[in-house]
């Protein structure tokens, strides 16, 4: 039963809707649990209404809520009394739901996430592929190692993700009933302050070896010194205006259109002389 | 005929990996940082697919997928890029900042796509009080029309690089793209940097 819910929860954003966000996948992922608690019938179509009803929370951590309802369920399944069992059930389904989101997307989404775009660039740095970040360049490198970037970065977080999902489910299951199940099984804070760390630790690393290479490509035997000053100039204006668009509340793509707007007008329509990074 | 037929493989495994977004898996693979080479290799320009998929993954950094806010789409940007260079013959430059439009112009499809699916609820509830509590039928439904819907949204971004090709005088703009291009890694490793800065700033 676990497993199969386990496998069923890859697909629990499927169908995710305005009206009730995941409560197609949710119940997809409960129904192996609730024909086995319900052999009735009737009872395991009124289970399964139950949890066609609004439900939300981050992919990955929803298997501590699904843990945690198949255990209600089950208790409630087995009591004299099920009606007065179920009635806490909606409470404490949207209140796992609420934490669990602002946990899981804070470390899934806001730190693992631009995490493996990180291992991505290393992991071509060290097999000695800069060409990303000299888009003029064409340098010969294999596909092994094009792919072995991305696919790092994959694994680590793919393992992080089905890790949780499994742990999760269990977890959920053991402290089912509980507002508070599974809040308490790591220490959520601690761990995202860790992954912040690594991950700024990582950026500034990943931002200076970009410089020193930009820096030795360039190096004044190759380029004058003031086209080395421009050029090396160049990165912290972008960095600055970054930060400008950033204050203002712009994306990242106001920032891509002012510098596609104004290289368009300085080098297509006043034709300036061109030079790359 | 063989890179119109390329174009619509890669659309349709565009298609498939796209799924793995929101509706299914969810190990990123979908993400630029992949579907850039893999579709490069495809189509015979694994570097510049690699290249284009890299700095539109930094870029797309900045969007977080939370309390189902619709971002703009990183699959369907780096598939209509890649194709945008090897199918529509446009440079490299300007096929990214093609796919960076694509993949935000997406948004309002996904948007309908999602709001589409509302009014199955009841339905499907309808169906459970009839006695039949099988989902799994909806749940193929909906992966069918995502991967229909982005694999004919990429077709459609590559024919349009395609008549792109064509515009008289299009080879003026490469000067002013491809700088712009150049400056792309910098500005996607500076919002790499501010990601995690202001996550320390702000204590998690």
């Amino acid at each position: 039963m676990f497993f199969k819910m386990f496998l069923r929860s890859f697909f629990i954003q499927a169908g995710w809707n305005y009206e009730r966000f995941q409560n197609l996948g949710f119940s997809f992922c409960l129904q192996p649990a609730l024909e086995k608690i319900y052999p009735d019938r009737e009872k395991l179509k009124a289970a399964v209404l139950r949890h066609l009803q609004l439900f939300n929370t981050q992919p990955y951590l929803a298997s501590f809520v699904l843990g945690n309802v198949v255990s209600m369920e089950e208790k409630a399944a087995a009591s004299p009394d099920p009606e007065a069992r179920l009635k806490s059930m909606p409470g404490v389904k949207q209140a796992l739901a609420s934490s669990f989101a602002s946990i899981g997307d804070r470390i899934f989404w806001g730190r693992l996430k631009p995490m493996t775009v990180q291992i991505c660039l290393l992991v071509w740095a060290a097999g000695g592929f800069y060409g990303w970040l000299f888009t003029g360049l064409n340098v010969p490198v294999s596909m092994a190692l094009l792919l072995a970037g991305p696919l790092a970065g994959i694994v680590f977080y793919s393992a992080f993700a089905v890790y949780w999902r499994w742990r999760g489910l269990k977890a959920g299951y053991a402290c089912g009933g509980e507002a508070s199940c599974g809040l308490d099984c790591v220490n959520w804070p601690r761990l995202i302050r860790l992954l912040s760390t690594a991950g700024f630790s990582m950026s500034v690393a990943i931002v200076l070896l970009a410089f020193g290479m930009l820096a030795a490509l360039n190096c004044p035997t190759r380029a004058s010194a003031g086209g080395l000053l421009l050029k090396l100039a160049l990165p912290p204006a972008v960095l600055a205006l970054h930060r400008a668009t950033r204050a203002f509340g712009r994306s990242v793509f106001f920032a891509a259109g002012l510098v596609l707007a104004a290289s368009v007008l300085l080098f297509s329509v006043f034709k300036l002389r061109p030079f790359y990074l | 005929m063989i890179t119109v037929l390329k174009a619509v493989i890669s659309a349709a495994l565009t298609g498939l990996l796209g799924l793995d977004a929101v509706q299914a898996g969810q190990f990123l693979l979908s993400r630029p940082a992949f579907v850039g080479p893999v579709l490069g290799w495809l189509n015979g320009c694994p570097l510049e697919g690699a290249r284009i998929g890299i700095l539109l993954e930094l870029l797309y950094i900045d969007f977080i997928p939370v309390g189902g806010v619709v971002p703009p789409n990183g699959t369907a940007a780096a598939a209509a890029g890649v194709l945008a260079h090897s199918a529509g013959g446009l440079a490299p430059s300007l096929s990214f900042f093609l796919g960076l439009a694509a993949g935000a112009a997406f948004s309002p499809i996904e948007y309908r796509l999602r709001a589409s699916r509302s009014p199955w609820n009841g339905v499907i509830e309808a169906q459970v009080n009839a006695g039949d509590i099988s989902l799994r039928r909806w749940l193929a439904r909906s992966l069918l029309f995502e991967n229909a819907a982005m694999a004919v949204y990429v077709l459609a971004w590559t024919a349009l690089a395609a008549c792109l090709g064509y515009l008289p005088g299009i080879g003026a703009l490469y000067p002013g793209t491809d700088f712009a291009y150049s400056l792309m890694p910098w500005l996607g490793l500076s919002g790499l940097y501010f990601r995690f800065r202001t996550q320390l700033y702000k204590k998690g």
